[in-house]
């Protein structure tokens, strides 16, 4: 309960002051299009220089922490994910939103964050001693299993048929092995110029999310009857507070899920969300409804993003390994005013760090009272006419892509992924796999190598995959989902096979 | 003519003029950009940040420098783009990593060596340190030396990459003791070679001296000699590699500094030699510098020039036959 | 409303071809250690591209649409302004006139509302502008992205 007497320092005037502007430029910076939270950080880390340490943490924790969420805004409103976090929420969200529910969509997001958020990071506070012993036990092994029970998940992941799905994903591994080897440092598939860096993954989910939407538009062409908004039912905040509280189920994954993931060093939480939510779908009664603007999809996506945040501090403040790339930013504040993170940080400089916690704490918080009462409000983006939402998002995935890298050759590959992925998805074919494949495939591949080259300074590759109990467990889960992905799709049968042949009957 | 492109230019205040014409007397007149070829938040990156702060003073170039991260397999993805695609007119600087760009350029396979790019200043240099867990039965070079030669290309040692300072200092320590170690380039840099060794993936590593002193006051890690000349000040009681009786030298120290392409105007060069090192000599940056434990290393542009060549000469007799 | 049969094979073969050349590539390709995995992958997408196959080639591909001529038609403006856009005037242009001229384009081409309506072309184009101000001050102002600038800004 230590931390609970440092919180005066939150409620100081800067303080407080630099709390509220993190918060809400944070929710900002994290809703534009190619601004990932690492890259909203940094651009931040600047303004600390003028601060004194204490108050430099604040504006950092609080605004990585209403990134995070921030994301999930343009995820909602215009289905270009903010980060690889987001995709998942863009999945429901997006349906959701054009069903003219986007308030709804929205203060669900934000009410889901908040509860992960604030759950993640009491777990911070409570038991980080004991999750730092645990963060270290991953190894490459580990991580290499871990990605591949990743990749067991994209066959039913977001997809109307299941070869189709895995073939997706299969597309994108491949596409992720594009560019130089992180390892070997060798060329791999390198057609053209604009595909030497690879394909980075932020223009890349732009235009395979937003472009086919944009595509979409086009397509219904000049009809008047498209641009008539749809009535919109009035949806309280406390009607959301009420069903976010009834989604018990789907809000412990996802908590449990991001908590988990977000300790692994390596990881990250680019797969959190979209973990929690292909969990929370074969658990759910009502599977059939992800991916048509599910309140459950929502939530469980939402609340893995948040409860991801704080765990993944855990490594860095014990043991100084940052454990994320946002965590590496951090890093570098914490560095910039003389903090060392170590294991003796929470007795050397007790004031700055739990300062530093109580302002992600009382930030989630602030970001959910903000997004509520602004929800509304910018839901109306999603209402505005066609013409006008397929420019201007067409317009927006072209500086997103671009500013990340400030690069051409990003948006060139943006555009022509995109353009390849609409005609896919009119043939059956979906994005989400497509994604979690292209950010699987590094880590998989990668780990794989590193694995195998200790391997063969020790036993052998046998010895080191496939022994020793934590490679077991997670031999175990990969089994087991790929049984249970097999059981549904193929002896079962799917609900979908059944939909499809009433749509063919039609 | 002058007066007539002024007046152009006021006329349409909107309009940005890049007619190829070169303008140092100008120059800079809007921000100007350093590309990282690593991570936000890595040591590069993070000291990026720190020597270009006080860019925007009137004293010092009077716009501000801003950051552009491109990482990727050991900074290749960013040094091709520099390479190749950045412009050439000033405006856009690349952060140097020595010996890591020269070391990949010899070995090929990329788009650059130590011809394609104009060196501006050096501020810094982070000398490898080898490292083990807190743990390790290893106490001393020597220990881990008599145990890879009793067991050849069992000690797997972790590095950020391959063809980068921490490789290079192992191909070294490989060669003097004429022995076998097991180099293990880690997937996310630095960050990820210390933690390898700290979890005991590995039996030992080799790191950054900056990262690695703070690892020792947190406690987790034992440092076993540094690969420079001379003993540091950070770790006076660390020998170096010499002591121990390996005959490595500084060639593995990671120089860090600021280069252009090849091709950029002489006036913008030699405007930016005169006004860089002075930056990164400001108050502010050394004190943040000594803050952050970073080594600073001011060294002039013909300083550098003269250092890349060494190192060239140094790296190509080193990775023959590799 | 379900594609042809044919429509399924030419996109299911296009990515068999695909699937052909990645594993071919992964093959031949030195040095070997860089492509271990990619030979793993590709191993799973030549079977998997094949399964896809023959199921569009059975007839058994139920699911997606397909792309109507209608649809086609449609899109097809937008398209060229994309294209045009991305690959050619953001750099000759100059990123934020380029982007001014597609955003207006693209509204223009889709808005169901007439042509000859003075009104509403004074509309579009006062969003246009509207819309690019606030790109502006994102991305210029707060985040200070350098764009490309070509003739114009």
């Amino acid at each position: 309960m230590e931390f609970l007497g440092y919180f005066g320092g939150v409620f100081e005037p800067v303080a407080l002051l630099l709390l509220l502007g993190g918060t809400v430029g944070g929710l900002v910076l994290g809703a534009t299009p190619g601004l990932s939270p690492t890259m909203a950080v940094a651009l931040l880390i600047p303004f600390t220089f003028h601060l004194t340490p204490t108050q430099g943490l604040i504006l950092l924790g609080a605004a990585y922490t209403s990134t995070v969420a921030g994301g999930a805004v343009s995820a909602i409103l215009l289905k270009i994910p903010g980060a690889p976090a987001n995709i998942a929420t863009a999945l429901d969200g997006n349906a959701m939103a054009r069903n003219g529910e986007g308030a709804r969509a929205l203060q669900l997001s934000f009410l889901a964050s908040g509860v992960g958020g604030v759950i993640g990071v009491l777990l911070l506070i409570f038991l980080t001693p004991v999750l730092a012993v645990w963060a270290l036990k991953f190894g490459p092994s580990h991580l290499f299993w871990i990605a591949i029970l990743g990749v067991t998940v994209i066959g039913s992941l977001d997809s109307k048929s299941f070869v189709k799905g895995l073939l997706s994903g299969c597309i994108g591994l491949w596409l992720s092995q594009i560019g130089y080897d992180e390892i070997q440092g060798t060329e791999r598939f390198i057609f053209t110029d604009a595909l030497t860096g690879g394909i980075h993954i932020i223009p890349a989910l732009i235009g395979l999310f937003a472009i086919p939407q944009v595509m979409e538009m086009f397509a219904k062409g000049r009809v008047s009857a498209a641009i008539e908004s749809i009535a919109v039912p009035k949806y309280s905040i406390f009607d959301s507070v009420r069903e976010v509280a009834r989604s018990i189920r789907s809000l412990s994954i996802g908590t449990t899920v991001g908590a988990i993931v977000g300790l692994i060093p390596g990881v990250g939480g680019q797969i959190a969300g979209l973990v929690a939510y292909d969990q929370s779908r074969k658990f759910s009664e009502t599977p059939d409804k992800f991916g048509k603007g599910h309140a459950e999809g929502i939530i469980s996506a939402e609340s893995a993003n948040n409860a991801m945040v704080g765990p993944s501090l855990v490594p860095l403040l014990t043991l100084s390994i940052p454990g994320s790339p946002t965590a590496a930013v951090l890093l570098g504040g914490l560095l910039i005013h003389g903090i060392f993170p170590g294991s003796n940080i929470f007795d050397k400089h007790p004031e700055v760090i739990w300062t530093f916690i109580n302002s992600m704490l009382l930030g989630q918080i602030l970001m959910v009272i903000f997004g509520l009462y602004t929800a509304a409000w910018a839901a109306r983006i999603a209402k505005a006419p066609v013409p006008i939402m397929a420019a201007g998002v067409l317009v927006l995935a072209m500086f997103g892509s671009y500013s990340v890298q400030q690069s051409m050759g990003d948006v060139h590959i943006m555009l022509a992924l995109g353009i390849g992925m609409y005609v896919l998805e009119k043939f059956g074919f979906s994005a989400a796999p497509l994604v979690l494949g292209l950010i699987l495939g590094p880590i998989a591949g990668d780990y794989f190598t590193n694995g195998a080259m200790i391997a063969a300074a020790q036993n052998g590759l046998f010895e080191y995959f496939f022994t020793g109990g934590l490679n077991l467990i997670l031999i175990f889960l990969v089994i087991s989902s790929i049984g249970y992905s097999f059981w549904t799709n193929m002896i079962k049968g799917t609900s979908v096979d059944v939909e499809a042949r009433t749509e063919v009957a039609e | 003519m002058k007066n007539f492109v002024k007046s152009a230019l006021l006329g349409a205040a909107a309009l940005a003029i890049s007619t190829g014409v070169s303008m140092a007397a100008d120059y800079p007149d809007r921000p100007i950009g350093v590309e990282v070829s690593y991570g936000a938040g890595g040591a590069t990156d993070f000291q990026a940040r720190i020597v270009t702060l006080p860019a925007g003073n009137e004293d010092m170039l009077g716009q501000p420098m801003y950051i552009l991260n491109k990482p990727g397999a050991g900074g290749r993805k960013g040094w091709n783009w520099f390479a190749t695609e950045a412009p050439k007119d000033g405006y856009m600087m690349s952060a140097y990593n020595v010996p890591h760009f020269i070391a990949q350029g010899i070995k090929g396979g990329v788009k650059y060596d130590a011809d394609t790019f104009e060196p501006i200043a050096n501020w810094g240099a982070d000398p490898a340190v080898v490292i083990v867990g807190k743990d390790s039965e290893f106490n001393s070079m020597a220990d881990l030396i008599a145990f890879a030669k009793a067991n050849p290309g069992k000690t797997t040692t972790s590095g950020a990459g391959l063809f980068v300072g921490h490789h290079i200092a192992a191909l070294q320590i490989e060669k003097a003791c004429d022995c076998k170690l097991a180099f293990i380039p880690t997937k996310g840099g630095g960050a990820a070679a210390m933690k390898a060794v700290i979890a005991g993936e590995t039996l030992a590593g080799i790191n950054n001296l900056s990262d690695a002193a703070r690892a020792l006051e947190a406690g987790n890690v034992k440092i076993l000699a540094v690969a420079d000349l001379e003993r540091h000040a950070f770790l006076p009681d660390t020998p170096t590699l010499k002591e121990g009786g390996l005959d490595v030298d500084n060639a593995s120290v990671n120089f860090r500094g600021l280069m252009v392409p090849k091709g950029t105007p002489q006036d913008v060069i030699d405007k930016l030699a005169a006004q860089v090192p002075k930056m990164f000599a400001h108050k502010r940056v050394t004190q943040k510098m000594k803050q952050t434990n970073s080594p600073v290393k001011i060294m002039s542009r013909a300083e550098v020039q003269a250092m890349w060549a060494e190192r060239k000469a140094t790296l190509a007799e080193l990775l023959k036959g590799l | 409303m379900n594609a042809s049969r044919l429509q399924h094979i030419i996109p299911a073969g296009a990515i068999f071809a695909l699937a052909m050349t990645v594993t071919w590539l992964s093959f031949t390709q030195e040095p070997a250690e860089a492509f271990v995995f990619p030979r793993i992958i590709s191993i799973a997408f030549i079977i998997l591209a094949s399964w896809n196959l023959a199921r569009a080639g059975l007839g058994m591909a139920r699911v997606g649409g397909g792309l109507s001529s209608a649809e086609a038609r449609h899109i097809f403006p937008g398209l060229i302004v994309m294209l045009i856009y991305v690959f050619f005037a953001a750099k000759a242009l100059g990123f934020y006139f380029a982007s001014a001229i597609a955003f207006f384009a693209v509204y223009s081409i889709y808005d169901p509302v007439p042509f000859s309506s003075v009104k509403d072309w004074v509309k579009r184009i006062v969003i246009t502008a509207a819309f690019m101000a606030v790109i502006y001050g994102l991305f210029a102002l707060v985040l200070q992205v350098q764009t490309p600038r070509g003739l114009l800004i």
